[in-house]
């Protein structure tokens, strides 16, 4: 409440937020707007029908199918991604050397941070690519590694049953490198002699992860949290790129709905909107929900 | 949503017609054109373009090519000043059943009726390979023009098969047996593009077509109601059973995508593939010298077959659009004269190894051995050739809905009952749903 | 009865360090091999691609695990000069480094109000950005075409760096808000009572302390922006000599049911990964430094 506030905060809030209004803001009003007319996408044509795309979408199965897809994504990724990420953060941070003489990371550390990283700079196209080759019932890597055990892998792709999982690996295996990067770089922040104080009193590593790190990193951990939570809801260029959805929709999400819907086997554009429109809703109570129910008590080491 | 400018442009560039100009272009009029640059890549219609400025010197030519028509020029449709032709093609092509269903496709009926610019006596229409207008006909008016001649039907490598001394089966039975020596010779006899099974749906349909008459393919093209479940149909599907029953694909099969499974084919893994005549373009980097892949028909149920055994579909692909607000719409019809104009479609065939709907324009070109058979395929099948559109129409119903119940069937986890059952209910979903646009094939 | 058989764990301190440190041990040989089998899993597609990039188009598709029989340079001089991966690479600088520092700018300038100060509507403006996050962007890329053309600026980089940064805003808001949020309250009194203002408060003080964080959401920000698609795809598209590279890459890159270039691409693809890559490994020390830095305090 001292003086001067003021200025600041009109100089830095109000150009970011006449960017964001002008260049993001109104084309997704403009958006829902289009949600509620048949607009084909290809004249200025386009008439109000109120609801009825919301009323369509209700009975549509396939629509039912993809959300359920991402409900799936919405449970797994996350969890996996950060499981993954706080386990090999902690490992490259502290896990050298055992309890005593304090803490340190595994040796080869920084290579392996660089080696994690490396999926973060594959586009996705190639990501795609190479993992279809991996996931070829007959010359791919996978298959040939289970040969020799004497097992006839599946199709993967081909398969209605693994498809969907396959893709949901390959989601996790492209995050996980950049959440370790980032718990990582939480994880310097935190000061050494708390952890040196814990060990020293015989805590395990899953303790010490437990009780001591992860709620240090909560604030982290929720961003992450929220973010492979929308990427999961999202991350369709996957799907479309290994399986197109298939087998028999089987690996469908929300996302290729969408754009199948206006892009691909129609042009359909307000009732894309509108699928777009009810992702929204889920994506923001999914949100809301994530923060409510990780709300905490911050901690500060200061 | 953007301009509103409707009258458009035409007036400006809208010359006097005459003998030689029956479209009226303006010879200063500037052409834009859009290409799709995918396996044909542009060099043809740059060749195309040089041809157009020839007799139209005063004319500046914008010329662009992307792989993504539809994310490209959508804003433009709706700003209402889109180019002037567009080769609306590729995965990202934009679907033409919602682009005529919008009117925003301009009807090329009088491209039909011009004369052909280097066929004497003859109008463009006469110069059509057969069913090259019905393809790209909406409830009777020609909006799309496709400018290669595609036949779709099941290939082989005629050196395996001469090594081998198999002979490509005509009937049915014959089919089977030949795949039970295949098979036994430790080969597997079928691959397919597993992770797009559509491709299966060709040879199906066609078989059933073959059994059944022209009807067939008519009553699905129109969603009539159980068009999937007509005994023609039942009989083409239980027939195709048996290459799932009895084991006669290669193992795997199911998840390979369509570049996959045409390697496995061309290496040897299998003796039979279902595609187009694309096929051979598109393999060219890794097919094996001396390969020699023909196409040939599917084979003939038995002897009651109202089709011979000689009849193949063939269909005209590669769809090029004049959009209706264009600025410069009698220069995109000038310029698809160009295009099926004879030394533009020889020109074409040249430069890309694909047959042009051009009638004769591959007389005399040098064509590689599937191609060759294609236009012996072509000649054999004569007035029986036959085709179906559906997948104009309503694109998500083969890309989708037959798609995924193709995949089940020939992964045989569904029989052929169940399999027509599902392409039906995909149908009747297209068919009960206001929001889409149904056309009636004539 | 208490005191009967006693397991001699009853122990010392030292052999409790022992086990302590055996339990470790154990949990290393396992835990390292995860490191070991994670590292193959994300070093294989990176090798993969590099020596696809030597092969040919008939080694790619019939050996895709083999070696190729020959260094073909060839194609990454096909990939660097027939499809101009030089200059798009050139163009996709440019873009990227006013969108980034652009985004860094107002992101950190805006989730620092929203963090650290009171005023009204402070919770509204601070979802309407996060909100943002929330929205699949290809539903608003017709609006946002006429939304840029009117601005006049089509087809040029300045409205591609605005565009990203407004893109980009959402999550670095969203991110740099929390980040701002765990720095301590104390320092920015201190500095406030020394009669310190407001602006130079950010810029001496608040700023240097959030560098981790802002570091972190930099290579973020600079990957997305690198490897964007769909947004120069549909506001770059007049003037091929002003495209990026992605853009380029999908020329090379091979459209379903059609014959490509595959040699090409994965050569295009390598040119295109390695600056990544550089940036990624010389930012690795300034996290390190960075962070180092920060700890002082």
């Amino acid at each position: 409440m001292r003086h001067g506030k003021f200025p600041l905060i009109i100089t830095f809030l109000v150009p970011p937020l006449l960017l964001y209004g002008i260049f993001v803001l109104s084309p997704y009003v403009q958006a829902f707007q289009i949600s509620t007319t048949d607009w084909g996408g290809y004249t200025a044509d386009a008439n109000y029908v109120g609801f009825d795309n919301f009323t369509r979408l209700f009975r549509d199965d396939y629509v039912w199918n993809a959300i359920q897809n991402n409900a799936i994504l919405l449970a797994v990724v996350p969890l996996v991604t950060i499981a993954f990420g706080l386990f090999f953060a902690t490992m490259l941070n502290m896990g050298g050397r055992g309890g005593k003489a304090g803490v340190s990371g595994v040796r080869g550390t920084a290579a392996y941070r660089l080696v994690y990283f490396f999926p973060q700079v594959l586009s996705v196209v190639i990501i795609a690519v190479v993992w279809r080759e991996v996931y070829h019932p007959n010359n791919g890597l996978l298959n040939g590694l289970l040969k020799p055990l004497g097992i006839n892998g599946p199709t993967w792709l081909g398969d209605p049953k693994y498809a969907f999982w396959c893709v949901l690996a390959v989601m996790v295996w492209s995050n996980v490198g950049f959440y370790v990067v980032l718990f990582g770089a939480a994880m310097q922040a935190i000061p050494r002699d708390i952890y040196e104080a814990v060990l020293l009193d015989g805590a395990s590593r899953f303790v010490t992860l437990v009780r001591i790190t992860i709620p240090l990193l909560w604030d982290t951990v929720q961003v992450a949290w929220i973010y492979l939570a929308i990427a999961a809801l999202d991350g369709f260029i996957l799907v479309q790129l290994m399986t197109d959805g298939g087998p028999n929709h089987s690996s469908d999400v929300i996302g290729l709905r969408m754009y199948n819907t206006a892009f691909g086997t129609d042009t359909r554009f307000g009732y894309a909107s509108a699928i777009g429109v009810v992702m929204f809703f889920l994506t923001l109570s999914v949100a809301v929900l994530a923060l409510r129910a990780s709300k905490r008590d911050r901690i500060e080491y200061s | 949503m953007g301009g509103n400018d409707d009258t458009g442009a035409d007036n400006a560039n809208q010359g006097d017609k005459s003998e030689q100009n029956p479209f009226g272009v303006k010879e200063d009029a500037p052409l834009e054109v859009v290409i799709f640059n995918g396996g044909y890549g542009e060099d043809y219609a740059k060749a195309h373009e040089a041809m157009y400025n020839e007799k139209w010197p005063k004319a500046k030519i914008t010329h662009s090519a992307t792989q993504e028509i539809s994310k490209t020029l959508q804003p433009r449709f709706v700003d209402g000043s889109p180019p002037d032709v567009v080769n609306n093609s590729g995965a990202g092509q934009i679907d033409q059943g919602g682009l005529v269903s919008q009117g925003a496709l301009t009807d090329l009926t009088p491209l039909l009726d011009a004369p052909s610019l280097d066929v004497p006596g003859k109008k463009v229409r006469d110069t059509l390979l057969p069913g090259v207008v019905d393809v790209g006909s909406y409830d009777g008016k020609f909006y799309v023009l496709n400018i290669s001649y595609t036949t779709y039907g099941i290939w082989y490598s005629s050196k395996l098969f001469a090594d081998k001394g198999w002979t490509y089966p005509k009937t049915w039975d014959e089919h089977i047996a030949l795949c039970r020596t295949i098979k036994a010779a430790g080969t597997a006899p079928w691959t397919y593009a597993g992770k797009h099974p559509r491709y299966m749906s060709w040879p199906v349909i066609a078989t059933a077509i073959k059994f059944g008459g022209l009807d067939v393919a008519k009553n699905i093209d129109n969603l009539e109601p159980n068009a999937w479940k007509s005994d023609a149909m039942k009989t083409a599907a239980d027939a195709w059973h048996q290459i799932v029953k009895d084991g006669f694909i290669l193992a795997g099969t199911p998840g390979l995508d369509h570049v996959q499974s045409q390697t496995a084919w061309c290496q040897g893994k299998a003796a039979f593939i279902s595609c187009g005549s694309w096929l051979e373009n598109e393999q060219k980097a890794v097919t094996p010298a001396g390969f020699n892949m023909v196409v040939a028909p599917t084979p003939s149920l038995g002897a009651s077959d109202k089709l011979p055994f000689e009849a193949i579909r063939g269909t005209a692909s590669e769809p090029f659009i004049v959009p209706a607000k264009a600025k410069n719409a009698p220069g995109g019809l000038e310029y698809f004269r160009t295009m099926l104009s004879m030394k533009g479609a020889k020109d074409f065939t040249g430069k890309v190894s694909a047959l042009s709907v051009v009638a004769g324009s591959a007389d005399g070109a040098n064509l590689g051995p599937g191609l060759s058979s294609v236009v012996k395929a072509l000649e054999a099948s004569g007035s029986n050739g036959f085709n179906w559109v559906y997948q104009n129409y309503y694109r998500k119903l083969e890309r989708e809905l037959v798609d995924a119940a193709c995949g089940e069937f020939f992964s045989g986890r569904i029989g052929p009952a169940e399999f027509l059952d599902q392409c039906q209910k995909g149908a009747d979903s297209i068919a009960k749903d206001t929001s889409i646009k149904k056309y009636k094939r004539a | 009865m208490t005191v009967t058989t006693e397991r001699p764990a009853a122990a010392t301190p030292v052999s409790q360090e022992r086990k302590l440190r055996r339990e470790w041990g154990i949990a290393n040989v396992f835990s390292h091999g995860f490191l070991v089998l994670w590292a193959l899993l994300t070093t294989f597609p990176l090798l993969w691609v590099l020596i696809s990039s030597f092969k040919n188009d008939t080694e790619i598709l019939s050996d895709p695990w083999g070696l190729p029989s020959a260094l073909r340079f060839e194609n990454w001089a096909r990939a660097w000069t027939e499809a101009h991966i030089g200059r798009y690479f050139l163009n996709s600088a440019v873009v990227v480094a006013g969108s980034l520092t652009l985004t860094m700018l107002f992101g950190a300038a805006a989730a620092y109000v929203f963090a650290r100060y009171e005023f009204r509507f402070r919770q509204v403006f601070y979802y309407l950005f996060v909100g943002g996050m929330m929205f699949p962007v290809f539903l608003a890329l017709v609006p946002l075409f006429f939304v840029v053309r009117n601005a006049g600026l089509l087809n040029t980089w300045p409205g591609l760096m605005i565009v990203y940064a407004g893109y980009s805003l959402p999550f670095t808001v969203f991110f740099l808000t929390a980040f701002f949020r765990t720095l301590p309250e104390s320092v920015a009194e201190a500095a406030l009572l020394d009669g310190c203002g407001h602006f130079r408060l950010f810029f001496r003080v608040m700023l240097p302390m959030a560098r981790p964080g802002l570091i972190s959401i930099g290579i973020f920000n600079f990957l997305s922006h690198w490897n964007q698609f769909i947004l120069p795809q549909v506001l770059m598209q007049g003037d091929e000599s002003k495209q990026v590279l992605a853009q380029g890459l999908a020329t090379l890159a091979v459209s379903q049911g059609y014959e490509g270039d595959y040699s090409g691409l994965f050569a295009g693809l390598t040119i295109a990964m390695l600056p990544v890559l550089a940036v990624y490994i010389l930012f690795q020390r300034q996290i390190q430094s960075g962070l180092t830095a920060g700890q002082l305090k």
